[in-house]
């Protein structure tokens, strides 16, 4: 059964260059008569995907090609202008780490908040508390307030929350290039872990060597369409082609 | 901890939330009415359900709403009050030292009104000062909540009106612990009847029902546009100025006095008032105005938040 669905998902996004935020303006734009309704732009077009469970997928594409956005769907935070999605499972978005963190409060307290605002209850993230610590290696910070912590270990404290009770599907978005050495190869032992029982990973990313090593399929997005679905070697050999392309054939010498 | 797959089971979501609190797997990201047998999943439907679609796990019932409420609203406390000893009566500070300053300045003055007693100037300035102290500063916080989340809004999946509702529920725990007992020992004082005690709630919960609505009014307007704080100061000063606070209602010309009715706070501290210093028995017509308020906030105030809520994404 697939655990992921996406049919001819298109949305819209409003953008913000006429209102800039200004209710004065609006409402004299409106007085003269000059008042524009917001220009939509599309930032997925019919996307259809299937995603089996079990399946680890790459997604990759220039910036702005719609590839954090197509998670953001799929996590439930952008809805469709048109289109159906339908999950089944539960999702651990891990988009971008670390939101949702507050910087004052105390490691421990980060934990149990940021686990909340992930769907768990309070009294599930207070029991493991100390074992997501411990993975996270920062056990002896536990009192100490987050704002202490370095950014690569702010982004270790979220991947151990968020992959702790493991997700049915986990979404990534660039997660692996924070950390050390030492936690990059802990997280990528951890990310095969979920994949032997059968999560479904959604990983975004540009390192694309990464990618055909773990990945079994790779969607390639551009301006919001996919250009190619398929085998990770053949994907992203055509995407390399196609972006190293212009500069292969570089101005000639002057 | 249960099997891994248990929430492939044919749950409802009432028995799925059970399953949750017998230790099973959360079931964090499902929408309620489409939960359908093949297990969690959310279906969104072609364009118009965009208009009636329940905002973000909200849909996975009112228990994770409430949990999400308790540890926002917490939060806010805790971090306003970190490190100062009288925590949350600080919110009596400010309320007390008005009532002080307008006693000094117009106390003398207005104390004819008053039964000739400059006491009853005194409670009858408390009681206002302290309904628009919550009203004011409530609103003016929650303006900024859902903007103040935007980026986690754009990270995790939570209700939008998650922020202003927890701003109404931190400053309503505070009102409930220092408020609300000054006013109850001011009842009992006063009127030394018992039921006004219980009388007192309903003008209470008309209030809430205008806070909750001008919340989520501020919030999502602030959302599209970034001057509504300015307007919002202005509004906010005309309610405080057209609200019967240091001065009394006599003073009003008559024929000013419909418009004042107008202002949402007006009925609430009437009936306060009544019910707080009058020896009489509550005043029902009061109530029911303050209770009518109260929905008419709430309902325009939940209608604009539904309203605007479509694009918030979009301006965040």
């Amino acid at each position: 059964m697939s655990a992921i669905e996406v049919a001819s998902g298109t949305l819209y996004r409003r953008t913000q260059q006429e209102m800039s935020y200004d209710l004065k303006r609006l409402i004299l734009h409106s007085l003269t008569r000059r008042y524009k309704a917001p220009v939509r732009r599309r930032v997925l077009d019919s996307v259809d995907l299937v995603i089996e469970r079990g399946e680890k997928v790459g997604i990759i594409g220039s910036n702005g090609s719609g590839k954090s956005t197509l998670l953001k769907v799929l996590g439930g935070i952008l809805e469709l202008t048109t289109g159906s999605v339908s999950i089944r499972g539960r999702i651990a978005p891990l988009i971008e780490l670390g939101a949702g963190f507050d910087p004052d409060l105390s490691v421990e307290e980060n934990v149990v908040y940021y686990g909340v605002l992930l769907g768990f209850t309070q009294s599930q993230m207070r029991e493991r508390v100390a074992r997501i610590l411990e993975f996270a290696e920062l056990t002896d910070r536990i009192h100490e307030p987050l704002k202490a912590l370095s950014s690569g270990m702010t982004a270790r404290l979220a991947f151990a929350i968020a992959t702790d009770e493991h997700p049915d599907i986990l979404l990534l978005d660039e997660v692996l290039s924070v950390g050390d050495q030492n936690f990059k190869g802990k997280s990528a032992a951890r990310l095969n872990e979920l994949w032997h029982e059968h999560c479904t990973i959604l990983l975004v990313s540009h390192e694309l060597t990464f990618l055909e090593a773990q990945c079994e399929r790779i969607i390639w997005l551009q301006a919001g369409r996919i250009v190619a679905d398929g085998h990770p070697a053949d994907v992203i050999g055509r995407y390399k082609e196609a972006s190293l392309g212009p500069r292969l054939v570089a101005p000639a010498p002057v | 901890m249960s099997g891994k797959f248990e929430f492939l089971h044919p749950l409802p979501w009432t028995a799925a939330q059970t399953a949750r609190d017998r230790g099973g797997k959360p079931l964090a990201w499902g929408l309620g009415a489409a939960s359908k047998r093949a297990g969690v999943q959310f279906i969104i439907p072609k364009t118009g359900g965009r208009w009636f679609r329940e905002e973000g796990p909200a849909e996975a019932g009112i228990r994770r709403y409430v949990d999400l409420l308790r540890i926002i609203a917490a939060r806010t406390l805790q971090t306003r009050y970190r490190g100062s000893v009288l925590g949350v009566f600080w919110s009596l500070s400010n309320p007390l030292l008005m009532t002080a300053v307008y006693t000094l300045i117009f106390g003398a003055a207005f104390a004819s009104y008053y039964d000739g007693s400059i006491l009853r100037y005194v409670f009858a300035t408390f009681v206002g000062l302290g309904v628009l102290q919550v009203f004011s500063g409530t609103t003016s916080q929650a303006l900024t909540s859902i903007v103040a989340n935007g980026a986690l809004l754009n990270k995790v999946r939570l209700p939008y009106s998650i922020f202003p509702l927890s701003t109404v529920a931190a400053n309503f725990f505070q009102f409930s612990v220092g408020t609300f007992p000054l006013l109850a020992i001011v009842t009992l004082i006063e009127s030394r009847n018992p039921i006004n005690l219980l009388a007192l709630l309903i003008p209470v919960l008309g209030l809430v029902m205008v806070v909750t609505g001008f919340s989520l009014l501020t919030s999502s307007l602030y959302v599209y546009f970034r001057d509504a704080p300015f307007l919002y100061e202005m509004a906010v000063f005309v309610i405080w100025m057209t609200s019967p606070i240091f001065y009394p209602s006599a003073l009003v010309p008559a024929r000013v006095h419909p418009y004042l009715a107008l202002n949402p706070i007006v009925s609430i501290v009437s009936s306060i008032r009544q019910i707080v210093l009058s020896r009489d028995w509550p005043d029902l017509h009061l109530m029911g105005a303050s209770l009518l308020s109260g929905c008419a906030c709430l309902l325009v105030g939940s209608l604009a938040f539904v309203f605007m809520k479509r694009d918030f994404m979009d301006m965040l």
